[in-house]
């Protein structure tokens, strides 16, 4: 037993180290540099003055705390309406009915299709010089492409949150759908036999039943909206940006000196990411304790 | 109490040929409790699950109390199914799941405090409120189940093989919870079982469907003493038949002529007589065959006896204690009581 453990522990060595050192090590090397620590242009003191500055300064603060709330609005929209579409989807998709095949797989079609891909799509259909405003332009239904809405570029971030639903209804989907489907109907039909009409039984009784899977990947969504860059890139505006557009621009500035503010940015996300994860697995520990 | 009819109920499933249930029509009276039995895919769930509403039937009428009840929403029916793998919710208390219906029904949270007490006492669990589904034993959560479904005072209650996930000492024990809470509270009853011997022990008539189609409905005692068919025979465990002619009462085979006043009156017929019916005696006479004993298997409260008699094998269950007179090899005579023999109609081949 004890030489079997050994053994799976020197198997799984080399995997792990490589993917410690890549991890670990570029966390703490970005930690370290979000400290003010960049040997190559002879900082070396270790300090927070990156992260004061990027909250509190005069210069950087406005985008900031404007960037945050752009990413948490953005985030949770996306996450929120995504699930909201798949939930309704798939209680749709679960019944049986001609075509049901062919419409699971056009629903779950754009799985495997880059962000970048539907961010660039975003724009050819619906900007302002998109396809759908030349379509509308040709139909008479609008003048000229200004009297189309912005739906990308704006800022309130409808175009970066269309472009999410539209490609995270399916992952949503593909969860919520396997879920009902492993769980059958019996629980709806006891509910209805009890008395429970179409909203009870959802509110009562299909939501809770996927809310644990639902939890799991709206976690998962939020966490990838929340601190994605390329999708706000091609469909933000200049101001508001999203934090982690903020952080790419930071590390990109040719001045090495906004290096640090650029990795505080990072520190800062991802720390943003590991308070939810750990209240979505305190949730789920709590879930798994009463079922 | 709601009296239930059902009127040439059939369901044909979509791309199947053959019906799923085929013109079903039966009375069940008001208070009565009813076994729909048949063995695995013969349509009786199909039946409580068009009852319930939640299949739609292809045709036919489900009336309560002479009214019509296939365009009335399934959660307003008042028909409550109550499933073989119990459905507690589990992410709910019992007390929770017990009062269900009731907070659907928007009632008081205080009277739904007390019915849940009085319901939860009713199925012998009164202090497992607290408990999740889970910390409960698969008897305890049919009980809540039933709880569940008895709480909303149902029109009529449905019973989809509630005994078929328990083992033996269990469903004795929720087979006579079943039958008492089921005549003290006076709940019309349809009760779906594969198991004979259950469907007799608790139900006041049993429907046997075979193959989509009604058999048989009749007291538990008419399939042991006057089968329809062949195959209702076997159903319930009939295993001696014999082949022969009737007339006026006397039914002649190979093994002779006997007295079999029950049955058809006359023609080509199948003498059957129940394992338990049949005597063992010492001296030849009216009724009475003789053969060798082939097999004897003793199981503690009787023994079962397999006997050649000419080209025949009778089965017959005897006292435990006939093994000290007679042992395998040895001949007996076979009195078969003409009240006990059931003369059906059998075509020849």
């Amino acid at each position: 037993m004890k030489w079997e453990r050994i053994r799976i522990a020197v198997m799984l060595a080399p995997t792990l180290l490589v993917i410690s050192i890549l991890f670990f090590g570029s966390l703490l090397y970005g930690f370290l540099q979000s400290l003010g620590y960049n040997p190559n242009i002879g900082a070396t003191d270790i300090n927070f003055d990156a992260y004061l500055r990027v909250m509190f300064s005069e210069e950087f603060s406005g985008r900031f705390w404007s960037g945050l709330t752009l990413s948490l609005w953005v985030a949770f929209c996306s996450t929120f309406v995504s699930a909201a579409i798949a939930i309704f989807v798939a209680l749709l998709l679960r019944r049986t009915f001609f075509g049901k095949k062919l419409a699971v797989f056009f629903f779950q079609l754009n799985l495997p299709i880059p962000h970048l891909v539907i961010a660039v799509g975003m724009i050819m259909l619906f900007s302002q010089s998109g396809l759908v405003s030349r379509m509308l332009g040709e139909l008479g239904l609008v003048t000229s492409p200004r009297d189309f809405p912005a739906l990308t570029k704006d800022a309130y971030g409808i175009g970066i949150i269309l472009a999410y639903i539209w490609k995270e209804v399916a992952f949503f989907g593909i969860i919520v759908l396997a879920i009902l489907q492993s769980l059958g109907e019996d629980y709806e039909a006891v509910a209805q036999s009890l008395g429970a009409n179409r909203w009870q039984r959802f509110r009562t009784v299909t939501l809770p039943l996927i809310m644990p899977g639902l939890m799991s990947a709206s976690i998962i969504v939020f966490a990838f909206t929340f601190g994605s860059y390329e999708v706000p890139r091609i469909l933000g505006v200049g101001y508001p940006k999203m934090l982690p557009v903020m952080s790419l621009d930071f590390f990109l500035n040719p001045d090495l000196n906004a290096r640090a503010e650029g990795m505080a940015l990072s520190m800062i996300i991802a720390f943003i990411v590991l308070v939810l994860i750990f209240i979505y697995m305190y949730i789920t520990a709590r879930t798994v304790r009463k079922d | 109490m709601t009296h239930l009819s059902i009127n040439a109920l059939t369901k044909r499933y979509p791309g199947e040929e053959k019906p799923a249930i085929d013109s079903l029509s039966l009375e069940v009276e008001s208070g009565k409790l009813v076994a729909l039995l048949g063995p695995s895919g013969c349509g009786k769930t199909t039946t409580m699950k068009m009852i319930a509403g939640l299949l739609e039937p292809t045709s036919g009428d489900i009336l309560f109390d002479n009214q019509s009840i296939l365009n009335i929403a399934p959660e307003k029916r008042g028909a409550v199914m109550v499933f073989q793998n119990y459905l507690l919710f589990p992410y709910m208390t019992i007390a929770q799941n017990v009062g269900y219906g009731l907070k659907m029904r928007k009632v008081d949270q205080a009277t739904i405090d007390r019915r849940v007490g009085e319901m939860l006492e009713l199925v012998k669990l009164p202090s497992l409120g607290d408990r999740r589904p889970k910390e409960l034993s698969g008897g305890q959560q049919q009980r809540v189940a039933l709880a569940r479904a008895l709480i909303v005072q149902p029109n009529l209650l449905l019973l989809d093989e509630p005994l078929s996930n328990l083992d033996a000492h269990l469903r004795f024990e929720m087979r006579d919870l079943i039958r008492e809470i089921q005549q003290e509270m006076g709940i019309t009853t349809l009760f779906v079982t594969h198991d004979q011997e259950e469907a007799a022990v608790l139900s006041d008539k049993i429907a046997l469907i075979l193959d989509g189609t009604l058999q048989q409905y009749d007291p538990p005692m008419g399939f042991y003493e006057s089968p329809k068919s062949r195959a209702i025979a076997d159903f319930f465990g009939g295993v001696n038949f014999v082949t022969g002619t009737q007339d006026k009462g006397r039914f002649t085979s190979d093994l002779g002529a006997w007295s079999a006043p029950r049955g058809i009156e006359a023609g080509s017929g199948l003498a059957t007589i129940r394992p338990e019916d049949i005597e063992i005696c010492e001296a030849p006479g009216e009724n009475v065959v003789s053969g060798n004993i082939v097999s004897h298997v003793y199981v503690g409260t009787h023994s079962r006896l397999k006997v050649d008699v000419g080209a025949h094998q009778f089965h017959v269950v005897a006292d435990a204690g006939i093994i000290k007179t007679y042992g395998t090899g040895s001949t007996v005579m076979l009195h078969l009581p003409a009240e006990k023999i059931w003369v059906l109609p059998h075509a020849k081949d």
